[in-house]
């Protein structure tokens, strides 16, 4: 066994333990600080996982059960990529989180080595390769979710988020399990590389169909996607700030990996043969979101139903498959991440001062604080697509990856519709947050808003990564691009008739 | 019949139930004929170790002892762990042991942080 291979999962394990005991015996005074020393280990560890990006992907997997050649733990460009990722995004909740901590009434760094937890999960996520690892990593991030989603014990609407992310997530998980053992008694095996060898004579066998759908709810359920986004919206605007952040970026990111290693990593003859299926529900899901957020006032609801649209946004660039679409879906990924994670900063330091969470809150940021008002202006400008921002290259390498996949099914194009729609539509609510920045009315609360120095710089960082993901956009589609070759096999979409599979 | 492996698990199954079920059957049976039901104030009363009970039973319960419950689990899944470990000891490489060793260690990290945070501390 080769332990060089998880060092960044050893190193996350060694912080998040690191962060409980240095909680024990700190002075309660100096435990918010604990975050910064959280987020500088996985900023840490996030540059030296860049060592990987740059030389060639390796291909390796590990932890083989029983006599088989291929692991359950794979290491290669798209797990590097994904890693990185997640990295990133947990540094600056863990940032955005120490900044949110005043609301907090006990067990800051519980949450801080929860979030550690979580991350912990996503890693694992990022380098499954067998189902049953699939399945504990994302048991891990459902479980830790649970208590982050819930930890302002004190509000009603926080108990309220954990207790419906609990049940619905263990439905999730029931129906999943459930999936995995049809998959495992039809196929014999749960890893992925094997249950591609075989997947030609197991196409035709329906047990093993009806466990790779039930498999897909389970992974439906994480990113939100219609008909499984129901618990988003609560839990979106229940949740304390940084637990939100993370369940849009990092948790959704590793149901968009899995979905991505599941479908094409172990059955992508199959996935070929379903594609109708898939842009169905990814047009459901654009059309769900951007309708639902018209007339939120809450901004973490509307946050919440903006990820629904966003998880469609996703699909599209796993239902046109083939590398252009997987591509563009990483690239956006990115982009989304920039583009969230400054909402949720300014959104957390402007929730912090005050009990409301209606967007008239944001009136008057402008004169309270013209940075926090600039950076979410650029996240609501990005989110909504407008160049030149991640946002808006994000979508445009979709639509045209969806396009090109348009020449072999003519259902395409219905899709690239519907997406348009999804767009503009997303535009009236992201510019009315903008319209409620500087043009709102006046404020009650006028007062200046004071947030510390790595706010700062962690808003810096996202505005930078919106602005470099969308002008330069070449080196990261450069990556993205080698991360799908490496990993993945997605096969071109077969002109098909009826009765799709 | 194709996979008689399946035959034979339905027939544990049933054979599973019967066996579950058919002790609850002759007792209930039994009770119809040999102690039919006869409801009294004494009998319907909350059941104190015995002595008459002095109060209402509905009372609060201390939920701390949901902690000592949790904090069971921690020597639960250990001993859980450990017993086919040790079973297959001999026949094991360095690794192994190695491996179990970081296991025990996380779970007493566990230990460790409640008896710290006074979970442990009866009230």
């Amino acid at each position: 066994m080769n332990l060089s291979l998880f060092q960044s999962e050893i190193a996350v394990v060694l912080l998040g333990l690191g962060v409980l005991l240095a909680d024990l015996w700190l002075p309660s005074e100096a435990r918010n600080k604990l975050g910064y020393a959280a987020a500088a280990g996985l900023v840490a560890i996030f540059l030296y996982g860049f060592r990987g990006l740059l030389i060639d992907p390796v291909h390796v997997s590990v932890f083989p059960i029983g006599g088989s050649k291929f692991g359950m733990f794979i290491q290669d460009g798209l797990a590097v990529y994904f890693k990185q990722f997640f990295l990133l995004a947990a540094a600056i909740v863990l940032l955005m989180s120490v900044e949110y901590s005043s609301r907090f009434t006990a067990g800051i760094s519980e949450f801080y080595s929860l979030t550690l937890f979580a991350l912990l999960g996503m890693l694992f996520a990022a380098s499954s390769n067998d189902f049953v690892m699939m399945f504990v990593s994302l048991e891990l991030i459902t479980i830790t979710f649970v208590v982050l989603n819930s930890f302002q014990r004190n509000r009603m609407a926080s108990l309220e988020a954990g207790v419906k992310y609990l049940i619905i997530g263990a439905l999730a998980s029931a129906f999943m399990v459930f999936g995995i053992a049809l998959v495992f008694g039809s196929a014999g095996t749960t890893n992925f590389e094997e249950v591609r060898a075989l997947q030609k004579t197991l196409a035709a066998n329906p047990v093993f169909l009806v466990g790779l759908l039930l498999v897909t709810v389970g992974l439906g359920f994480k990113i939100a996607a219609v008909p499984f986004q129901i618990w988003a919206p609560d839990v979106y605007q229940g949740s304390p700030a940084p637990a939100t952040a993370f369940l849009a970026v990092g948790s959704k990111a590793a149901g968009i990996v899995l979905l991505m290693r599941v479908l094409f990593g172990a059955v992508p003859m199959l996935t070929s043969h379903a594609t109708k299926l898939l842009i169905v529900v990814a047009a459901i899901t654009i059309l769900y979101g951007a309708l639902c957020a018209i007339p939120q006032r809450n901004i973490k609801r509307l946050m919440g139903y903006s990820s629904i649209a966003n998880a469609g946004f996703l699909l599209l660039g796993v239902a046109a498959a083939p590398h252009e679409g997987l591509t563009a879906t990483l690239y956006y990924l990115t982009g989304y991440l920039f583009t969230v994670l400054a909402a949720f900063l300014v959104i957390a330091v402007v929730l912090r001062e005050t009990e409301s969470e209606d967007i008239s809150v944001l009136h008057g940021l402008g004169h309270r604080s013209p940075y926090l008002a600039l950076a979410l202006t650029l996240s609501m400008v990005s989110l909504a697509g407008v160049p030149p921002l991640a946002g808006f290259f994000g979508k445009f390498l979709l639509l045209r990856s969806v396009m090109a996949a348009g020449t072999l099914d003519s259902s395409y194009y219905l899709l690239v519709a519907v997406a348009v729609v999804g767009v503009v539509l997303s535009i009236y609510y992201y510019l009315g947050i903008i319209r409620a920045i500087y043009w709102g009315g006046t404020n009650p609360d006028k007062s200046v808003l004071r947030f510390g120095i790595t706010t700062k710089v962690a808003l810096a960082i996202c505005i930078a990564g919106m602005l470099y993901a969308g002008v330069l956009p070449h080196f990261l589609v450069q990556t993205a691009s080698n991360a799908v070759g490496s990993s993945l096999h997605p096969e071109p979409v077969t002109a098909q008739t009826s009765a799709a599979r | 019949m194709t996979d008689s492996a399946y035959t034979l698990l339905v027939v544990f199954l049933g054979m599973a139930v019967a066996f579950a079920a058919a002790p609850l059957a002759i007792a209930w049976l039994w009770s119809k004929r040999f102690a039919p039901r006869k409801p009294g104030t004494v009998k319907k009363d909350v059941y104190e170790c015995g002595l008459e009970s002095s109060t209402k039973n509905w009372v609060q319960f201390k939920s701390d002892y949901y902690l000592y419950g949790i904090l069971f689990l921690v020597f639960d899944i250990e001993t859980v762990f450990l017993l086919p470990f040790a079973v297959s000891f001999k026949s094991l490489p360095i690794g192994a042991v190695v491996a179990m060793l970081v296991f025990l260690l996380l779970l007493v990290e566990g230990l460790v942080w409640a008896w710290r945070k006074g979970v442990l501390n009866w009230k």
